[in-house]
């Protein structure tokens, strides 16, 4: 359970000595430090840590909409230089267009690439319809419930087709049992559309559910600390939470994190007094 | 699984039915004032405001206006005074709109444009509109002059706004999927701003019906603004109050075409809004 780098090759997704920083009120802020990983083809990781430890930066550099400040991305061995090509994200928020129905809100990434013809409607249709949605392709966004959006959302990302899917916190603003039907469907999607995924999270249980690697973070500037293999069989039922195996990894995760929480909590303590000095 | 898509369903056509039966009971109550009014109108006309020098109950009006359409003078003051409108109000959501998108999309163009359309839009056009009938004469062209700046300036002020609040986070989607700034601006920005400018068009129709009266009180041949300018000035009350009615059932009628339209292209906020 240390921290390992693959060798480069046979990585689908490869992070390279990432580092990230910004300017904040005339202060230099470090996000991210040396952050090294490689994913594999296919594989579910999930990251998590501490609020602050630079989990939605680390999401957004991979999906090419931020530049690091030092360090390199790969994908296929290429490496990431901007949005687009191999990768979508899954957004928070649901962020749908107000004034586009379901289908046209799946539809969006091929649109944008300039690919509009019947397979493209035929292929935003199915999603449609891998989502759980099949009969709501005419509604409007503020007709459905936040499951639902959230759903368009995945239709949406998968739609554009990537080798990797990059979800943040996707069921952060789902009440508790829409989050856990949510999980397991995610589970069957991925596994349906055979896709690696990156999924960032504060819920230790549901990254131990969802993932076969579990990337557990440090407070800023952000570090990988340690990495932990699911090896619970698939497919894995709801159930699958109540074993004593899935308990064990989910303290074991805790542990690390409490003690990264706990700092987390001196130090925006320290920054406030800062502000106010 | 599909528990919470089940359950959604009838949830939104419930919400759908009782948006129906408040329209319909709002129309109710919406004709009952209206007829209230018109019958105090007609009371008060032949009672404690019983002079035809001031004032006329509705009934005379009412004789009044089919007495002008049988004449045709009706038909011809409603023609000219709509075509004045109609164009000067499509030339102006045109420029406005136009205008707008420039401002929105270059900060140093919107800086040099800027201080003009404070200028002009703080400046009370009635100051204006004499000054374009001596320039352009009595006629279509000043009428038209008038309706236009008049609109211009409520749907440019609300197209620039609409682009300049434009959603970070819907922006940042549209990259993520790789999107152009063309895209964006075409996909997320422009549909995003078009609540706002059609908010403006609506303002903008109100802004040219006082237009066109005010243009054709300063100098005209025909129109309905004509028609309350030699009513006023041969003490006919009657006729006058053609003129103001006509306006005013104008003004209802444009409104609702365009609220139709805001309903259509932002449904999401229609409902929340006015029904």
């Amino acid at each position: 359970m240390t921290t390992a780098v693959m060798p480069s090759g046979d990585a689908k997704l490869e992070v390279r000595n990432l580092g990230k920083s910004y300017m904040k009120d005339d202060r230099g802020i470090e996000v991210l430090r040396d952050v090294c990983f490689s994913i594999a083809d296919g594989e579910f990781v999930s990251i998590v840590g501490a609020s602050g430890c630079g989990k939605t930066t680390l999401l957004r550099l991979l999906d090419g909409l931020i530049p690091p400040s030092s360090g390199a991305i790969y994908l296929d061995g290429r490496p990431i230089e901007g949005p687009g090509y191999g990768r979508a994200l899954v957004f928070q928020q649901d962020r749908l267009l107000p004034w586009r129905n379901v289908l046209s809100n799946v539809g969006f990434g091929p649109e944008i690439q300039r690919r509009n013809g019947k397979a493209e409607r035929e292929r935003a249709a199915r999603y449609v319809d891998l989502v759980g949605l099949r009969g709501f392709e005419r509604h409007y966004p503020h007709e459905l419930s936040g499951g639902m959006r959230q759903r368009v959302n995945l239709a949406r990302a998968l739609n554009a087709e990537p080798e990797v899917l990059l979800l943040d916190e996707p069921f952060a603003s789902l009440d508790a049992q829409t989050r856990e039907i949510m999980q397991a469907e995610l589970l069957r999607i991925t596994a349906e559309a055979k896709k690696t995924a990156i999924f960032v999270t504060h819920q230790i249980d549901e990254a131990v559910y969802l993932s076969d690697r579990v990337l557990v973070f440090t407070v800023r500037p952000g570090r990988l600390k340690e990495e932990v293999k699911i090896d619970l069989p698939r497919p894995r039922q709801l159930a699958v939470k109540r074993t004593p195996e899935f308990v064990s990894y989910t303290d074991h995760i805790w542990q690390l994190i409490e003690q990264e929480v706990r700092e987390a909590i001196g130090l925006e303590a320290r920054e406030a007094a800062a502000l106010h000095a | 699984m599909p528990d919470a898509v089940q359950v959604a369903q009838p949830r939104v056509e419930q919400r759908r039915r009782r948006m129906r039966i408040r329209l319909s009971g709002g129309l109710v109550r919406g004709a009952v004032s209206v007829l209230a009014a018109g019958a105090l109108w007609e009371i008060a006309g032949r009672t404690f405001l019983n002079n035809p020098l001031f004032f006329a109950p509705l009934s005379a009006v009412l004789d009044k206006m089919g007495e002008l359409w049988a004449s045709g003078d009706l038909q011809v003051d409603i023609a000219v005074s709509f075509e004045e409108f109609i164009i000067g109000f499509i030339l102006a959501s045109i420029a406005g709109i136009g205008i707008g998108v420039v401002m929105a999309s270059s900060k140093a163009l919107c800086q040099y444009i800027d201080p003009w359309v404070s200028m002009l839009y703080a400046t009370p056009f009635v100051a204006v509109a004499p000054l374009l009938v001596l320039w352009l004469g009595i006629g279509l062209a000043a009428h038209v002059a008038v309706v236009f700046i008049v609109v211009v300036f409520p749907v440019l002020i609300n197209t620039y706004s609409g682009l300049a609040n434009s959603d970070r986070d819907l922006i940042e989607v549209a990259r993520s999927f790789g999107a152009d700034q063309i895209q964006i601006f075409s996909k997320i920005r422009f549909p995003g701003a078009l609540p706002f400018i059609v908010a403006g068009l609506r303002q903008g129709v109100a802004r040219g019906l006082v237009g066109v009266v005010v243009a054709e009180l300063f100098g005209s041949h025909a129109g309905l603004g004509y028609l309350i300018l030699i009513s006023g000035q041969e003490f006919d009350a009657a006729g006058l109050f053609v003129g103001i009615l006509l306006f005013a059932l104008a003004g209802i009628g444009v409104v609702e075409i365009v609220r139709v339209i805001e309903r259509r292209i932002a449904p999401w906020r229609a409902q929340d809004g006015r029904s």
